[in-house]
């Protein structure tokens, strides 16, 4: 991860969906990853503050993003990252994946995990690592798109 | 998705495959499906009434799309929103930020919304902007919104692609107004000063309205609307105006065929484009060839003339 994307334009760059669902206010990390995103070479797109989980999978096929990376710090995560991803099955979308982070104890990473929400880093984590994680899944996103 | 599905999607109003039609015309390794979504869809487009806005950045035009988009909207008419923002030239990534400004309207009113980011395109618009326009018309949006850029005098492109340019200004750019009005001054068929609860802003429609009184008349008679886009204030006659110069658009038929035009010169660029890239790298990338061009000091510019002649034969 050299921060750059080399085939500048012309290969299509990921395209990935911030959102913070759910009553958290604490952007300052969502905007930094925001930053470094677009840096990396992405495409990317923040839900504002407060999104609720319909508004954000309804953006998600709008946009028809590759991924979409929740960040709580409030604790909700169980919750809400669930409802997004139940949205997603509901309406038969399979070829979006979903990333989360923030304040998330290591207890519920595999309840995640399970739900198909995988990274759940915490503070503290190198972006880079970040950035690899969710270019991977993209790319496992994308594969399913073509099909 | 296969894409008759996507076609049949799009021509049914079906969000997943309009979003997924979008992605695919914005994919320069897609050319081929996407002449193919454009081909299926044709005969179902110019319907929809396409209106361009732009003007310098931060002067509010995301925040008065969320308002007009909405205003649209509830005098029953299908809108749909393009918003275009620029790429990074040095990482290619983009932060597309329009959509925050508008969220609002856009849930409650159930509207369509794409963020395009311009891939390194110049002129205010992404090269996908227009196929994306297609997508939406055939969909049955009787309006499709354009945000651009954020414009200088150079990014006039929206003129090719609109129905009706919309041109937002507002108070506090004094002098600044001079200076781009030799570009974006002549492109509006509809001028708005935006931010008219702030200090200037009765001077800054005067400005506008000077400065158009400078240049030569036309059959079409040029607006200067006042808008608050937080208290929702002149939206009305802005939409009346926009209804009128639809009316207005029916006795140019030109506009049309200037528009077609301009697509089969992009078309035919793009083809050119595609099936010489093919071939240039597969020439460029024969190393001893370019090794040995090198080695004689050739300059590039015969070099290249060079590769150009000698075809696909080799050098």
């Amino acid at each position: 991860m050299d921060g750059k994307n080399l085939s500048l334009f012309k290969d299509k760059p990921i395209k990935v969906l911030l959102a913070k669902p759910g009553i958290d206010g604490h952007d300052r990390g969502v905007l930094v990853l925001a930053k470094a995103f677009r840096d990396a070479g992405m495409e990317v797109l923040y839900a504002g503050l407060l999104p609720t989980p319909e508004e954000v999978v309804d953006t998600a096929i709008n946009e028809d993003v590759d991924v979409i990376a929740l960040s709580l710090l409030n604790g909700a995560h169980l919750t809400v990252f669930r409802k997004i991803s139940e949205l997603l099955k509901k309406r038969g979308i399979d070829d979006i994946a979903v990333v989360g982070g923030g304040t998330i104890p290591d207890g519920d990473k595999p309840k995640l995990e399970k739900l198909g929400i995988t990274g759940n880093y915490g503070p503290g984590t190198p972006l880079s690592t970040i950035v690899d994680h969710i270019t991977a899944r993209a790319s496992e996103a994308r594969s399913r798109k073509m099909q | 998705m296969k894409i008759q599905d996507i076609i049949n999607g799009i021509l049914n109003g079906d969000r997943r495959s309009i979003a997924r039609a979008i992605s695919i015309v914005e994919d320069d390794e897609m050319v081929i499906e996407a002449s193919e979504i454009i081909k299926g869809i044709y005969n179902q487009t110019g319907r929809a009434h396409v209106i361009g806005i732009t003007g310098p950045p931060g002067i509010g035009k995301s925040t008065m799309i969320g308002r007009l988009a909405r205003v649209l909207s509830d005098g029953n008419k299908k809108v749909s929103v393009i918003a275009v923002d620029a790429s990074s030239p040095f990482s290619g990534g983009s932060l597309l930020g329009n959509r925050i400004r508008m969220q609002e309207s856009l849930t409650e009113n159930g509207i369509f919304m794409r963020s395009l980011a311009n891939r390194g395109m110049n002129g205010g618009l992404s090269r996908s902007t227009w196929d994306a326009v297609k997508i939406l018309d055939a969909a049955g949006n009787d309006y499709i919104i354009i945000e651009t850029v954020g414009a200088g005098q150079a990014d006039l492109d929206i003129v090719d692609l609109a129905d009706t340019v919309i041109v937002v200004l507002g108070p506090g750019l004094g002098d600044e107004i001079q200076a781009i009005k030799a570009g974006i001054m002549e492109i509006g068929d509809i001028f708005i000063v935006n931010k008219m609860d702030r200090d200037g802003s009765f001077l800054a429609m005067k400005d506008i309205q000077d400065s158009l009184a400078m240049t030569p008349q036309k059959e079409w008679k040029v607006p200067v609307i006042g808008l608050d886009s937080l208290k929702g204030k002149g939206y009305d006659e802005l939409v009346s105006e926009i209804t009128k110069h639809g009316v207005f658009n029916t006795s140019r038929p030109n506009i049309r065929l200037d528009r077609f035009k301009k697509e089969v010169e992009m078309a035919l660029q793009a083809e050119i484009r595609r099936q010489y890239l093919l071939e240039a790298r597969e020439l460029i990338s024969k190393k001893d060839a370019i090794a040995r061009l090198s080695e004689e000091k050739i300059d590039p510019y015969s070099a290249a003339m060079k590769i150009l002649k000698s075809g696909k034969t080799g050098l």
